[in-house]
């Protein structure tokens, strides 16, 4: 019974939770669907064997209606931070801030760390016009490449299934290719992406589960108080 | 007539002037900014006050002063790996905000702070699929995966949301088709796997992450298996969504597709 009880509650919780959207798109109460959203975060080699590494964030998703889409908000900050060691405190952080239609990067020793950041006004990164539907790249004389603007979403997850799953209305689960449909066909999002020379960070020490040595990375939006 | 050719000549004196002070790309020394430029009003060539123009320093984007940065931000949202807090911060009604917290919580206490909660979170998702199966929840239960990791420690180290970025290593959130060893272990580490080296715009981490929830040791537990060939599945589908990237890429940077 207790069980039961505990399946009826994940239903209701999904259904009193309305639409849940991931990988980190609408995902909580607090910021669904505020200019300070982050939907999705990329980090990858661009080309095979590359000496660089991309670093895309998502923020805001006009995925469904009614939410913040558009316009990057000058009172909210991006951070991309990066730790070198494993333990899980930022070495490096990379930051974005939008002024009079252009992005703002810095990059910088994580010299402040938890919840509350300043922008690292001495060590400016380069600064790129935020893109309208071209995009618009900026590369520095230190190899970094910087863009921002509106970007097709290239997230994809068929999430009214997973609702229907998590909420126990779903006997079979997901639904086979060609039944399924990718929620965010057709969505977009706001962008920066930022493209750093490895040479700019000191060698991970930590390594991933799989032994492979890795930064360990995440990403934060953060509003001027 | 010979007043406009005079003009004419004038005219591309003047515009050769203009190239050879502009030019970036001769020997000339940098024109040296002239009184114009500091005599607090637009005139010559500027196009804001003291700057711009030919011989001014460029003006600053919005003409006049540099951006402005000062101020405290606070954090509001947090993403490492993609769905986390989704999934497993899944709130429940008139309790508190189990996502608000995770998005204001540092990285370093993250594991301490929610992996209780997030392993609780994985048995009741078996639970919902033992009550749809008209099993007894208790003989469904989350099975170690692909990666050999138990709930326990599958949680702690989800719970921890940051995102592995290999610098040196081709990126693949994980690619469960590499096998360079062709021992038939696709998915168990035995060395030769690459994954959790990055994630990649068009890496399937939704499927990753249901295999590595739902898939149990081989990574197809429950994958809409058809046991009693009665052309129907007998186990629900929750190792895979069914869907694809459908967003266009771009072959370079900025990497993801126009808007639509």
């Amino acid at each position: 019974m207790k069980k039961k009880k505990l399946y009826w509650g994940l239903g209701a919780l999904a259904i009193a939770g309305g639409i849940l959207v991931a990988a980190d798109h609408i995902d909580a109460p607090s910021t669904m669907g505020t200019t300070a959203d982050l939907a999705d975060f990329y980090a990858f080699e661009p080309t095979l064997g590359s000496d660089n590494t991309t670093f895309i964030v998502d923020v805001q998703s006009n995925v469904l209606p009614d939410l913040a889409y558009g316009t990057f908000d000058e009172n909210v900050l991006i951070e991309i931070n990066i730790d070198g060691d494993g333990d899980l405190v930022e070495d490096y952080v990379i930051q974005a801030i939008p002024r009079d239609g252009r992005m703002y990067f810095f990059m910088g020793d994580a010299v402040q760390t938890g919840l509350d950041s300043e922008v690292l006004v001495d060590s400016p990164l380069g600064d790129v016009e935020i893109s309208g539907t071209t995009a618009v790249v900026e590369t520095t004389d230190g190899g970094v490449k910087l863009f921002a603007g509106p970007r097709q979403d290239p997230f994809f997850f068929d999430f009214f299934q997973f609702n229907a799953v998590i909420g126990g209305m779903a006997p079979g689960g997901f639904l086979p290719s060609g039944e399924a449909a990718n929620t965010f066909d057709g969505a977009n999002t706001l962008s920066i992406a930022v493209e750093i020379p490895n040479s700019s960070l000191d060698a991970p020490t930590a390594t991933n589960a799989l032994g492979v040595p890795a930064y360990k990375t995440w990403v934060t939006t953060n509003r001027k108080q | 007539m010979i007043p406009n050719k005079i003009m004419y000549i004038g005219l591309v004196m003047v515009a050769l002037g203009f190239v050879t002070s502009c030019s970036n790309d001769d020997n000339s020394p940098t024109p040296t900014p002239v009184a114009t430029c500091t005599d607090g009003i637009m005139n010559g060539d500027e196009t804001g006050i003291d700057c711009g123009g030919s011989t001014c320093d460029p003006c600053e984007p919005d003409g006049m002063t540099p951006p402005e940065f000062s101020g405290t931000y606070s954090q509001v949202d947090h993403m490492g790996r993609p769905g986390i807090n989704t999934v497993f911060g899944a709130d429940v009604e008139g309790e508190p905000s189990v996502k608000d917290a995770h998005n204001v919580t540092i990285p370093s206490e993250m594991a301490a702070t929610f992996q209780v909660g997030y392993q609780a979170r994985l048995e009741a998702y078996h639970d919902v699929y033992a009550g749809l199966l008209g099993l007894d929840p208790a003989d469904v239960n989350y099975e170690n995966n692909i990666l050999g990791l138990d709930a326990a420690t599958l949680t702690t180290v989800l719970a921890a949301d940051v995102l592995d970025v290999a610098p040196d290593a081709p990126t693949t959130y994980f690619n469960p088709g590499i096998d360079n060893d062709m021992d038939g272990s696709i998915l168990v580490p035995d060395g030769d796997e690459i994954g959790l080296t990055g994630r990649a715009l068009e890496d399937d981490v939704i499927d990753v992450s249901l295999i590595l929830l739902f898939g149990g040791m081989t990574g197809d537990r429950f994958s809409g298996q058809d046991l009693d060939d009665d052309g129907t599945s007998d186990l629900p589908r929750l190792t895979s969504d069914g869907v694809g990237i459908t967003a266009t890429l771009l072959a370079d940077f900025p990497f993801a597709g126009n808007p639509e």
